[in-house]
């Protein structure tokens, strides 16, 4: 099928982009910047074409291929697309050429390898998103950390080398962990059926006595959840993203963080479901300590950076919020929520490493009534934060409201049968929006109004690159928060998909 | 069998041998013999290819009935390690090494071959001794180093018991079976016997000393440091290979139970945690990846915790991909002058600004000794961690993977300090080379197996 190799053609597009930056001569750095900015807009162009052709109404994966790669293993090269993952790699696919276009000006070091390191991370990205093999998600899951460490760790801010080996090591637990889990799911289903596969429909039907189930959700859980991620497993991500170059905060929030949420709808949940429909209560519990946890935290901060980074940690929990609630809305709401937060939170990023190119200073306190010595740039700044507070006709009002309307409806099914907890839960849930708004506004507030005070004044207000950036990534906020029954079309089967396998029984024949 | 057929069984051992006497002769009639390293080449390739011919061919035959045997399999084995020895010579090139280090090799590599076939205990000894005697002198030839005499004697006393313990294990076993036949040992591992239980047990031990588990490890970071890089390349991936290979010859696809899987899992479980723990606190890069080895040799270790046909496969695939990675590293290590404090952490430090490729290509090298995806290193760990989970040891698997997460930071470290610096080394040193045409092989070696492992691994 012509779909399955334009597929195929964007997964490997950033291969070929590292290819072409080799061959660049050396200090050729102006070249180097505009081959990956085509590279990516290319790929993002024939993304959106595959997003065009993929049927909402259609079960199942799409785009897909399948060719045994280690036959010893029953590993499959598998790749193709669902609802959810489609989203997914158009979200990956849209922030490539705003990340490279957005570090034109802050990286003058080591430029060839930087964006080599780009395309090296946006494959690995990809590819998770895309694999349908749990060897193959595997590996695509961990290659992401190289390209991030390094990225953290050579163009990042002062304390970056303790960043990144905190990065690293804190996923590379969750990792070791998952990878002890793969293999003894894989080595279970092997034993009571037969089937040596890696495959995630295979994988789907492996049945597991309960306790077993847990210790394995338990495990692939604590993996993604670091991801995330949850408190308070949340501690890399500020040191994270504070040191990261603007480039690196932007991946992380706007694609990186997602892969932990992705991971527990497309493998942590569907595979274990009787552990996950057990612990409902307990992910909810984890979600919305996330959100009020995250927030009260982006409450006091003075890094404008950290803000951000802590407003992340709430954001997603609203996706775990969604998606533990198992109702369709709710989980729908939960895809729609992690692209407006990889929007909004990108465009954040971007838009803090726009001032401090300007003001080399992360530091609250030092700004002041920007409104008036950078109007446009102000401008921006103002919509992405509404966006991300979720004010009515932008993407965070579609994804919050529909998550709180799933955990609402959820956890009413689960008051009239007797758990209160969920209910009390999701009421605390919707303390996370006031919360949100009050952080988002205090830091507006502080940034924009008030007398007018900056560093290394005067500013220039946004050039033609930054401007463009920015309209582009409001422009996309805006279409989610207006018309999202396109994406909600798309996503519909899969959320349904992922609902009813984790709604289905699968504890083996009577045991329990 | 014909005469023409025992010859053809044993040709890699055959062309070694010529190699050897070649340059033996060589060195007797000219006065600067300049061909030993093409002819040690030379030699090296037609053994490898002549090896891996026996393998395509299927070859089975008893040259020697009862003492050497050729299985396709073990053919596979000793063309994949007797390649290894190329990129050691590329290096040795590039280190002018003292003439001696050829003939010497060569007998090494020599002894490896025997042990790969040995079908009773006396091929093996034999193996075992030619293989060992020459790195003992090998590891004295570093002489301007002047740790390396100290060096060599710790290897050469350790090495010494490890033979002694070796010899004691093979009489016990020989006066319980009154066979020198390695499938004795084999025996020995059910028979609730107490001689044949001290036998398995010596002999178990001496192989722990051979291949560095930890508490049995103390020489080898001081053979590491003390020898030559292409020495040390040598004793990191052949003679860490030739040791495990005998053990797989020993255990063989023998169904074992718990105490012997205890004895077999726990040592080599501390020597991943320990090698990793202290490669941590190393500030010299051949020591640190000394305990990496350590670490290593506990990986290679558990693949005796599979069922009896995984072992095989486990302990090449990972000797292989361990191999290689260690082997591009030594390859690009940047050399220059022949002090210890060229091996120094610190003058790694913005590596990648004055050498990119040769950072890249030691990351690489990093990243696939501690296992991270897509190298090859990852394949191999994951085939040992999954047999040991198949075989039911799931405590031990996971308590390995927790173990080999220890390991990922020093090797981090490495490339923190090439790529994250901008501190440039006190003392740069001299004159900066890497050995090219070994890294460009390695790296083709590590290309095929992280793309096509299951084309490797349907043929082991």
């Amino acid at each position: 099928m012509a779909d399955a190799t334009l597929l195929s053609i964007v997964l490997y597009l950033p291969l070929a982009g590292i290819a072409m930056l080799v061959a660049v001569a050396r200090g050729n750095d102006e070249l180097v910047r505009r081959i990956s900015l085509a590279v990516m807009t290319l790929q993002f162009v024939l993304t959106a074409v595959l997003y065009a052709h993929f049927d909402g109404a259609v079960a199942g994966l799409q785009f897909e291929t399948r060719t045994p790669w280690i036959a010893d293993w029953g590993v499959y090269y598998h790749i193709g697309l669902d609802g959810m993952s489609i989203l997914l790699v158009l979200l990956t696919a849209f922030l490539g050429p705003l990340v490279v276009a957005g570090a034109f000006s802050a990286i003058t070091r080591d430029v060839k390898l930087f964006y080599a390191m780009v395309f090296l991370i946006q494959f690995a990205m990809l590819g998770t998103f895309v694999a349908q093999d749990l060897f193959l998600f595997y590996l695509f899951w961990e290659t992401m950390l190289i390209p991030m460490f390094l990225i953290i760790g050579i163009w990042g801010g002062e304390r970056r080398i303790y960043a990144t080996i905190k990065f690293f090591l804190y996923t590379a637990f969750g990792s070791i962990l998952m990878l002890a889990a793969v293999i003894y799911l894989v080595y279970s289903l092997q034993q009571s059926s037969g089937i040596t596969s890696f495959a995630f429909t295979d994988l789907y039907k492996a049945q597991l006595p309960l306790s077993t189930q847990v210790v394995l959700l338990a495990a692939f859980g604590l993996s993604f959840a670091i991801k995330v991620p949850m408190v308070p497993l949340h501690t890399w991500l500020p040191d994270a993203h504070v040191e990261a170059p603007t480039a690196g905060s932007v991946i992380l929030a706007g694609v990186l963080l997602k892969m932990g949420t992705y991971g527990f709808m497309k493998l942590g949940f569907p595979l274990f479901p009787d552990a996950t429909r057990m612990l409902v209560p307990a992910i909810m519990a984890l979600s919305v300590i996330s959100i009020i946890y995250g927030a009260c935290l982006a409450l006091v901060q003075n890094d404008i950076k950290k803000i951000i980074a802590y407003s992340s940690i709430s954001h997603l929990g609203y996706v775990m919020l969604g998606l533990a609630s198992l109702d369709l809305v709710g989980i729908q709401g939960a895809v729609i929520q992690m692209v407006s937060h990889g929007l909004t939170a990108a465009g954040l990023f971007l838009m803090v490493g726009m001032i401090y190119e300007r003001c080399h200073t992360r530091d609250l306190a030092a700004y002041g009534g920007l409104a008036k010595l950078l109007p446009v740039y102000s401008v921006y700044f103002m919509v992405l934060t509404l966006a991300s507070v979720g004010l009515p006709t932008t993407s965070g009002f579609t994804g919050e409201f529909l998550v709180l309307l799933g955990a609402f409806r959820a956890s009413w099914q689960m008051h009239l049968q007797g758990a209160t907890l969920p209910l009390v839960l999701s009421s605390l849930a919707v303390l996370g929006v006031v919360l949100g708004a009050l952080y988002m506004l205090r830091f507006a507030q502080g940034f924009m109004f008030g007398a007018a005070k900056a560093p290394h004044q005067p500013l220039q207000d946004l050039g033609f690159r930054e401007r463009a950036i920015l309209a582009i990534i409001v422009a996309a906020v805006f279409w989610l928060g207006l018309f999202p029954e396109g994406p909600m079309q798309k996503t519909e089967q899969a959320a349904k998909q992922y609902r009813e396998l984790v709604m289905t029984e699968r504890l083996p024949g009577g045991a329990r | 069998m014909s005469w023409q057929a025992i010859f053809a069984a044993m040709l890699p051992e055959h062309i070694l041998l010529a190699g050897l006497v070649g340059l033996i002769v060589l060195e007797i009639v000219a006065d600067h013999p300049r061909g030993s390293l093409g002819v040690s080449i030379v030699t090296v390739c037609l053994a490898a290819v002549a090896a891996l011919a026996l393998n395509l061919g299927g070859v089975h035959a008893d040259p020697f009935p009862g003492q050497y045997s050729v299985l396709p399999g073990m053919s596979l084995a000793k063309a994949l390690v007797l390649a290894f020895a190329l990129p050691v010579l590329l290096f040795a090139r590039e280190e002018r090494t003292n003439l001696r280090f050829y003939p010497l090799l060569l007998s090494s590599l020599y002894g490896f071959c025997l042990i790969v076939s040995a079908e009773s205990f006396l091929t093996l000894f034999l193996g075992l001794e030619l293989m060992s005697l020459p790195v003992y002198v090998l590891v004295l030839l570093g002489i301007r180093r002047p740790d390396s005499a100290e060096a060599a004697l710790k290897y050469l006393v350790l090495g010494g018991t490890a033979t002694a313990l070796f010899l004691m294990g093979v009489a016990l076993l020989y006066g319980g079976a009154a066979s020198l036949s390695i499938a004795a040992f084999a025996t020995a591992l059910h028979s609730p016997d107490v001689m044949a239980r001290a036998a398995v047990v010596l002999i178990v031990t001496a192989f722990f000393i051979k291949a560095a588990i930890v508490p049995f490890h103390a020489w080898a970071p001081d053979a590491y440091e003390g020898a030559s890089i292409p020495v040390t390349a040598f004793m990191a991936t052949i003679i860490k290979a030739g040791v495990l290979l005998a053990v797989v010859r020993l255990v063989g696809t023998e169904p074992l139970a718990r105490p012997m899987i205890d004895l077999l899992a726990i040592l080599p479980l501390v020597s991943i945690v320990w090698g990793n723990l202290a490669a941590m606190r190393q500030t010299s890069f051949r020591r640190m990846i000394a305990y990496s080895s350590i670490a290593h040799a506990g990986y290679l270790f558990y693949a005796f915790l599979g069922d009896g046909a995984t072992r095989f496969q486990g302990v090449v695939f990972y000797l292989v991909a361990y191999g290689l990675a260690n082997l591009l590293a030594f390859a690009a290590l940047p050399r220059g002058g022949e002090d210890i404090a060229a091996d120094r952490l610190d003058n790694f430090k913005g590596l990648f600004r004055r050498r990119p490729y040769a950072a890249l290509m030691i990351g690489i090298a990093m990243l696939s000794l501690a296992g991270i995806p897509p190298f090859p290193g990852f394949i191999a760990k994951f085939l040992i961690f999954r047999n040991v989970m198949a075989a039911g040891y799931t405590t031990y698997a996971v308590l390995g993977l927790v173990g080999s997460y220890l390991g990922i930071y020093f090797y981090l470290r490495v490339i923190q300090f090439m790529f994250m610096s901008a501190d440039e080394p006190e003392k740069a040193p001299g004159t900066v080379r890497i050995a090219l045409a070994a890294s460009v092989l390695c790296l083709v070696g590590i290309a095929i197996f992280a793309l096509l492992p299951g084309f490797v691994l349907a043929r082991l």
